[in-house]
């Protein structure tokens, strides 16, 4: 039998890494992704105890977080069950609901500053269309990033992480790495 | 130029796509005696204002709604956005 080894959206056996002033940016591979989808006239579940957010939010449980995705629709994902089935546990969790498989289709990027919101709003107005002073934690949108089509979720004050096609990880992360450069650069 | 998204509040027109005018959401009975002709003229036959325009427009960057947006084609000031699918089931509520 051939010996098949997983690798990371970037194609690499570990997850990629990048510092670059006080932002640093980390390919989150341990994260498992299912959607979810409202059927007309159910009503909305709390899967794994979650409260399902309103339109531009996410929230946090234990270990698994919500983000609103269109109207009825959400992405739920969890940090501990990449190797596991999310979407069959998803699906016991929100019986009557659409649940969907998403963990391969995506690439998640943790942005992570470590001097305050300040180099985390800069980078964000450089690359997306969105008012930082309205994009407070627990605030998630869908938007053009390099006319790629992203998820962005401010997790925490300093803390943000981008979703995006896997299938374009590579031109995500040269975006993501070309703007915190030309910062970390306009800092020094 | 702001699209007023009804749920997400303005977002930039370039996270969406334009359809054209917003009569597309009345799509004739194809079980009609009239069928032919009015899926021509619905296929092919729209008004060209100049002024208050009802349009459609889809965030494809963005919830992936379609929106109706009612829009001023001489100044492009956008005078409102509702959801199509509210339209829609408002209209087919109503009779209309």
């Amino acid at each position: 039998m051939s010996e098949l080894r997983p690798i990371t959206a970037l194609g690499a056996v570990l997850p990629r890494f990048g510092s670059f002033g006080a932002l640093e940016i980390r390919e989150n591979a341990a994260m498992a992704l299912a959607s979810l989808a409202l059927r007309f006239g159910t009503v909305e579940p709390m899967p794994f105890g979650l409260i399902l957010p309103g339109p531009g939010r996410w929230v946090a449980g234990q270990g698994v977080a919500a983000l609103w995705t269109g109207p009825g629709q959400w992405m739920i994902e969890a940090e501990c069950c990449i190797e596991l089935d999310f979407a069959a546990e998803l699906k016991q969790a929100a019986p009557r609901c659409s649940v969907t498989e998403q963990t391969d289709g995506w690439v998640a990027f943790e942005i992570i500053s470590r001097a305050g919101a300040i180099p985390l709003e800069a980078l964000l107005s450089k690359l997306v269309n969105i008012d930082p002073a309205d994009f407070g934690p627990g605030r998630a949108t869908r938007t053009g990033l390099q006319h790629m089509s992203c998820f962005v979720v401010r997790r925490g004050d300093t803390h943000v992480v981008v979703l995006g096609a896997r299938s374009s990880a590579g031109s995500l992360w040269d975006a993501l790495e070309t703007a915190a450069k030309r910062l970390e650069e306009k800092v020094t | 130029m702001l699209i007023p998204h009804p749920s997400l509040g303005p977002r930039d027109a370039e996270e969406f796509t334009y359809l054209g005018d917003s009569r597309l959401l009345d799509r004739p009975d194809p079980n009609a005696p009239d069928a032919e002709s009015a899926f021509c003229d619905y296929v092919f036959l729209r008004d060209n204002p100049a002024g208050v325009h009802r349009e459609l427009w889809f965030h494809e960057q963005g919830d992936r709604s379609w929106l109706v947006v009612t829009r001023d084609t001489v100044t492009h000031q956008v005078l409102g956005a509702e959801m199509a699918r509210d339209v829609a089931l408002a209209r087919k509520g109503s009779g209309a």
